[in-house]
């Protein structure tokens, strides 16, 4: 584990191609680096993502709050809500890579009511907003239900009933009773929802957008992929993973910190 | 009892229909492939959105043995197994060390391993690689097996070494009275108490290693080893393959993990949970 960070920190100081001889060549990497603008569209990109991760949130614990209403029929929901996470990210990416695609069945509906096609993948904005809004709101949202549902399952039934007889309404319970109990069990989710958009998203680029169109969904983890292992500079792709593995040492602190007040 | 509810009929009907948009919304995508799967290669450019006309099997064949999707689960079945046994027995060894022994160290290597669990994969891609081919063990299932249980054990053992934790300390000091060994309370106290929980990161080691694809797409380089993750991506990737083949292998794919979740959906439940909310 150290050995593996290590060894990076000192390959981001060197021209190397994965095999064959280094080249010491000190900052050379880094300022590369700052000059190159797929780095700072990486950047931005991971930063739009986390911009998802408030709507996320919203809707998923909305979402767990009606269902756990006893709306008929939630458990089938909340079953087949579930089948993207069960499926995992190269699966669910194929499949939107079908479905979304020119050419693909819901464009095809699409043209038949507007008369033209929408470019969800080839536009380079667009591309990139897919991307979040579907890994960050749609796929979290039947891992997220499960768990909201059971933190809520803890709250005390009879609070609900007693503020029934007093005419509280939905808006009023949920305010009031439902999101004050579940905080906890809300700061995980963020967290989680930070380690996901830094840490796990390549596989789900990879098989939708293959960081494109151009390098328009590139994140900091999808420009290692394609500078060290697609382009071979691994020297230069060591110097973006320091850059990951700082913000991850950052949010690591954050998840710790979580987890020992809640062992208070 | 009558139900308590703060929906009016009205109210009710909103959300109801609201549940049932969404619900829809996020089946489309799974029904547009099985739909396309059973189409032939002709009828789709022509008819992409309804069902198919004229249902053929003829995708499926071509993608299971044409596109070694049999061959890729097969694979998986063998690999994934093998490396969820030992991810158990690691994270069981180390979340009892953690949760019920005490040595010099414990805590910051404890935090270690919460950081360890945390990591992106492309971060450690090239290193573990390269440890891999100095081992001679690039293009081999073991080589896959282990990377797997290296990367995905401490998050296995954060949530075990958290179920120890909360074990009364009681029965340790009890057997240990009687003079079980360590390796005695572990076997025969412990783990079998802790069999519920065993079960859920069993089911979590197996979904994360059936999808895993950074690792295994480098370190199974040669075709005929390849997981049915690696597989499907691979065929993603190839250019002007036909919609309706890529959706067949998608198919074939997914016929696992949804098995996984009807036989086990009660440790499902609990693995989701397991990692933050108590009680």
């Amino acid at each position: 584990m150290i050995y593996p960070v290590v060894m990076n920190i000192i390959t981001s100081f060197t021209e190397w191609k994965g095999y064959g001889p280094w080249k010491w060549i000190g900052l050379a990497n880094y300022k590369t680096m700052v000059a190159d603008g797929q780095f700072w569209t990486s950047i931005l990109n991971t930063g739009l993502m986390v911009l998802y991760i408030p709507l996320s949130t919203v809707v998923t614990l909305l979402i767990a709050a009606f269902l756990r209403e006893g709306i008929g029929g939630w458990k089938v929901y909340r079953a087949i809500l579930y089948i993207p996470n069960l499926l995992g990210y190269v699966l669910m990416g194929v499949i939107f890579s079908i479905y979304l695609r020119d050419d693909g069945a819901l464009n095809m509906a699409i043209k038949r009511i507007t008369g033209s096609a929408i470019h969800f993948l080839i536009t380079p904005i667009l591309a990139i907003n897919v991307v979040g809004f579907l890994l960050v709101v749609f796929l979290h949202l039947g891992f997220g239900l499960i768990y909201f549902l059971a933190a809520m399952n803890g709250i005390d039934k009879s609070i609900y009933e007693a503020a029934l007889i007093d005419g509280a309404s939905f808006r009023r319970t949920l305010f009031e009773i439902t999101i004050p109990s579940v905080r906890f069990a809300v700061e995980f989710w963020v967290v989680f929802n930070f380690i996901e958009v830094f840490a796990r998203m390549f596989s789900f680029i990879h098989t939708l957008t293959q960081g494109g169109p151009g390098y328009s969904t590139f994140t900091l983890e999808y420009g290692i992929f394609i500078q060290g292992f697609s382009k071979f500079k691994v020297g230069y792709s060591s110097a973006w993973s320091v850059v990951l593995f700082l913000f991850c040492a950052i949010i690591s602190v954050a998840q710790i910190r979580l987890m020992q007040r809640r062992d208070e | 009892m009558k139900k308590v509810s703060p929906f009016g009929p009205i109210a009710r009907l909103l959300v109801q229909a609201f549940m049932i948009l969404i619900v829809v919304a996020s089946v489309l995508p799974l029904y547009n492939v099985i739909s396309a799967s059973l189409k032939s290669l002709d009828e789709y450019p022509t008819n992409p959105i309804l069902l198919p006309q004229t249902p053929t099997l003829d995708n499926y064949q071509y993608a299971a043995f044409s596109g070694h999707l049999l061959r890729f689960t097969v694979n998986s079945l063998v690999y994934v197994p093998i490396g969820v046994v030992l991810y158990v027995v690691v994270c069981v060894l180390a979340g009892y060390a953690f949760g019920k022994m005490r040595f010099a160290l414990r805590r910051p290597l404890f935090l270690i391993v919460l950081f360890m669990s945390i990591f992106p994969q492309l971060l450690l891609a090239m290193q573990v690689s390269k440890l891999i081919s100095l081992m001679r063990l690039t293009n081999t299932g073991l080589g896959v097996i282990l990377s797997w249980v290296a990367y995905f054990a401490p998050f296995g053992t954060y949530i075990m070494t958290t179920y120890f934790t909360d074990m009364p300390y009681e029965l340790v000091e009890a057997a240990r009275i009687d003079g079980a060994s360590q390796v005695r309370i572990l076997m025969s106290i412990m783990a079998p108490l802790a069999l519920p929980m065993v079960a859920t990161i069993a089911i979590i080691g197996f979904q994360s290693m059936w999808s895993e694809l950074p690792f295994s797409m480098l370190i199974l380089q040669n075709e005929a080893l390849r997981t049915v993750t690696v597989g499907i991506a691979v065929l993603r990737g190839e250019y002007g393959l036909r919609v309706p083949i890529l959706s067949a292998a998608l198919v074939i794919a997914m016929i696992v993990p949804l098995l996984i979740f009807l036989l086990f959906q009660r440790y499902i439940t609990l693995g989701v949970t397991a990692g933050a909310v108590k009680g």
